[in-house]
C-alpha cells in the first residue's frame, strides 16, 4: 500500500513540475541614468537611488574609510579613494583609488597611492578635476598633501605637499583650491601630466579663531561657496591664476542672532537657479555640528532668504539635485532620508537607507 | 713683535691645557662610555620637541576630579569627539588592553568645575583595534575645521603608531592653561 502511495506522489509531483517552466536566476545591469538620481554613502558602500520614485538601483562596495565617491558619467565610471588593512583593522595598509564601471558597479581597475589618505567622511577630501582626468585625494599624515591620480591612464602621478591647507575645491580644467588655516585660499594649478605647475595664495579673508570657514562647501555655477560658523558667505572662483573672493555677507539678520549653520554635509546650491539650501539651528558658539532645525533657502543673486523649511527631525545633511525640477534630499539626525520638492518644499517621500553618512547628487 | 709673542704663548698655553685635559679624560674614560653619554645627550635633546605630547601618558596629575568618566558630560571631554576608552576596557587616561596610544593628538582647554580652573587636555586616540563602538561622544567646544587639524575633533589621530585604525579616545591633562 505504501509503495502505491509513494508512486502516486511521484507521478503527481512530476506532473506539477511539468506545468510551469523553472525560473532561472540572473543579474541586473544598471538602467540608463535618469533625472534626480543621487548617491547615499554609508560606512562600507554607496547606494544609488532615484529621488522621483524612491527606487534603489544598486550598490558600490567601498572600504569603510572612503571619504567620498566621484561619479563621471561621460566615461561611465566612479572613482573612490579607499584604504584597507591586510587583516581587517591591522596588518599592512594599502591605499588605492578604485575605478568602478557604471553597468555593474563593479571594480574594474585600481591605482595604489601613498598610504597617507585622510580617512574622514568629508565630501571635499576627494575631487575630480574639470578635465575628467586627474583625481585629487587629500592626505593627512598628519601634515597635509594631495595625491594626484590619472584615472584615464590609471596611474599615480604625484604627491603635492600642501602644509596647513585642506579641502579640495576643483576649479577650471586642471586646478583646485584649498582652504588654509591661516585664513587664505591656495590655488594649485597642474600641467597636462598632473604635476604642479603653479601655486598662488590669496589674501587673508577670514579668521579661523574668530569665525572659521566650515570645512564643508557647495559648488556654484562658477566656483564654490564657503560659509563661516556664524553664517557669513563667501563665493570664490578663479580666473587663470587669480583667486577671486567675494565680499562676505551674512545670511543671518541682526534680529535673528543665535541662528547658525551646522551639521555635516549641510549645504548645497542649485546652480541654475542660484538657490542655496543650508541647515540652520539656534544655539551658542561651537554648536557648528548640531543638526538643522530648519533649512533656509537663500537666493544668492539677491542675497535674501526666500523660504524657511521647518523640520520635525533635524537635518545633518542637505543635498539638492541639479535638474530643472530639483529634489531636496535631507539626511536627518535620526538616520532618515527625506525627499522634498526643492521648489515647492512639499514632502514627497521617505527612503529607507540605514547608516546613511553622506549624500551626493548623481 | 712683543705683542705677537705674547699672543703665541697664550695660544700655546690654551693648546697645552686642552691636550692635558683630553689625555686625562681619555685615561679615565673608555670610548664606549663617551659614546653612550653623547647618545644619551642627543636622545634627550630629541625628546624635547615631543613635549608635551610624550608627557601625556607619563604621569597622573594631581587634578581634583569630579564627574563620571563614562559619560560625555565628564569635564575633561569638553572638546572630545570619539568613543570613550573608559567604556571600552580602559579609563579616561589609559588605553584598553592591546591597543596602542597615538603620540600625536589634538588639544582642547576644559574648565574643571571643582577648582574653577582651565586645563589643557590632550585627546589621544588609542589605535590598532576595531572601533570600540561604545559611549560615542561629540563635544565641540573650541573645535575647528579639519584644515586646522591641531584643534579639530573630526580628525582621527592614529598617527605614529604601528596600526592606524581607530579604537577609542582618552583625555589626558597636560597642565593648567595659561588662559
Amino acid at each position: 500500500m505504501r509503495l502505491i502511495i509513494f508512486l502516486a506522489s511521484l507521478i503527481f509531483l512530476s506532473g506539477a513540475l511539468a506545468q510551469i517552466p523553472a525560473e532561472e536566476i540572473s543579474v541586473e545591469t544598471m538602467p540608463d541614468h535618469g533625472p534626480n538620481w543621487f548617491i547615499i554613502k554609508s560606512g562600507n558602500g554607496a547606494r544609488i537611488f532615484d529621488a522621483e520614485t524612491g527606487e534603489m538601483y544598486g550598490t558600490l562596495s567601498l572600504s569603510n574609510r572612503t571619504p567620498a565617491v566621484a561619479p563621471y558619467l561621460p566615461r561611465g565610471e566612479f572613482y573612490a579613494a579607499e584604504s584597507y588593512y591586510s587583516r581587517g583593522v591591522h596588518g599592512d595598509r594599502t591605499d588605492i583609488v578604485a575605478v568602478y564601471d557604471y553597468a555593474n558597479l563593479s571594480p574594474v581597475a585600481e591605482v595604489e597611492i601613498p598610504n597617507h589618505m585622510a580617512r574622514l567622511g568629508v565630501r571635499n577630501h576627494l575631487g575630480l578635476l574639470g578635465n575628467g582626468r586627474h583625481l585629487a585625494v587629500l592626505n593627512m599624515n598628519p601634515g597635509y598633501s594631495v595625491s594626484i591620480v590619472d584615472v584615464i591612464d590609471r596611474l599615480f602621478v604625484y604627491e603635492i605637499s600642501t602644509p596647513g591647507c585642506a579641502i579640495i575645491l576643483p576649479v577650471a580644467e586642471n586646478d583646485f583650491l584649498l582652504v588654509c588655516g591661516d585664513g587664505t585660499l591656495q590655488l594649485i594649478q597642474l600641467d597636462i601630466s598632473g604635476f604642479e605647475q603653479n601655486r598662488v595664495r590669496s589674501e587673508v579673508f577670514f579668521s579661523v579663531q574668530d569665525d572659521a570657514v566650515f570645512d564643508r562647501s557647495a559648488r556654484t555655477a562658477d566656483g564654490w561657496l564657503l560659509i563661516t560658523h556664524a553664517g557669513v558667505i563667501f563665493e570664490v572662483s578663479t580666473d587663470d591664476d587669480e583667486i577671486n573672493i567675494s565680499e562676505g555677507w551674512s545670511i543671518v539678520a541682526e534680529d535673528e542672532s543665535g541662528w547658525r549653520p551646522g551639521g555635516f554635509e549641510f549645504l548645497n546650491v542649485h546652480r541654475d537657479s542660484g538657490l542655496l539650501y543650508v541647515a540652520m539651528h539656534e544655539g551658542p558658539v561651537d554648536t557648528h555640528h548640531d543638526p538643522g532645525e530648519e533649512i533656509w533657502v537663500i537666493d544668492l543673486a539677491n542675497q535674501r532668504r526666500v523660504h524657511r523649511l521647518e523640520l520635525e527631525d533635524p537635518a545633518d545633511h542637505v543635498t539638492v539635485t541639479q535638474e530643472s525640477a530639483p529634489k531636496l534630499i535631507v539626511g536627518t539626525d535620526s538616520g532618515g532620508t527625506e525627499i522634498y520638492n526643492a521648489l515647492t518644499f512639499k514632502h514627497e517621500r521617505s527612503i529607507d537607507a540605514p547608516s546613511a553618512s553622506m549624500y551626493e547628487d548623481f | 713683535m712683543n705683542a705677537n709673542r705674547i699672543m703665541d704663548r697664550g695660544w700655546y698655553w690654551v693648546d697645552q691645557q686642552a691636550r692635558r685635559s683630553t689625555l686625562a679624560l681619555a685615561r679615565r674614560l673608555s670610548r664606549r662610555n663617551f659614546l653612550s653619554r653623547l647618545g644619551l645627550l642627543l636622545t634627550g635633546a630629541a625628546a624635547l620637541p615631543l613635549l608635551p605630547v610624550a608627557r601625556a601618558f607619563a604621569q597622573e596629575t594631581s587634578v581634583r576630579e569630579v564627574g563620571d568618566p563614562q559619560t560625555c558630560e565628564y569635564w575633561r571631554y569638553c572638546a572630545l569627539s570619539g568613543q570613550l576608552c573608559s567604556c571600552c576596557g580602559g579609563t579616561h587616561r589609559t588605553c584598553p588592553p592591546g591597543s596602542e596610544p597615538s603620540p600625536i593628538t589634538w588639544v582642547g582647554t576644559c574648565h574643571n568645575p571643582l577648582d574653577n580652573r582651565e586645563y589643557l587636555i590632550s585627546y589621544n586616540d588609542c589605535c590598532g583595534k576595531a572601533a570600540c563602538g561604545r559611549c560615542g561622544c561629540h563635544n565641540t567646544e573650541g573645535d575647528k575645521p579639519v584644515y586646522f587639524n591641531s584643534n579639530s575633533s573630526t580628525v582621527l589621530w592614529c598617527f605614529g603608531v604601528e596600526h592606524t585604525s581607530y579604537h577609542c579616545t582618552v583625555a589626558v591633562v597636560l597642565g593648567e592653561s595659561s588662559q
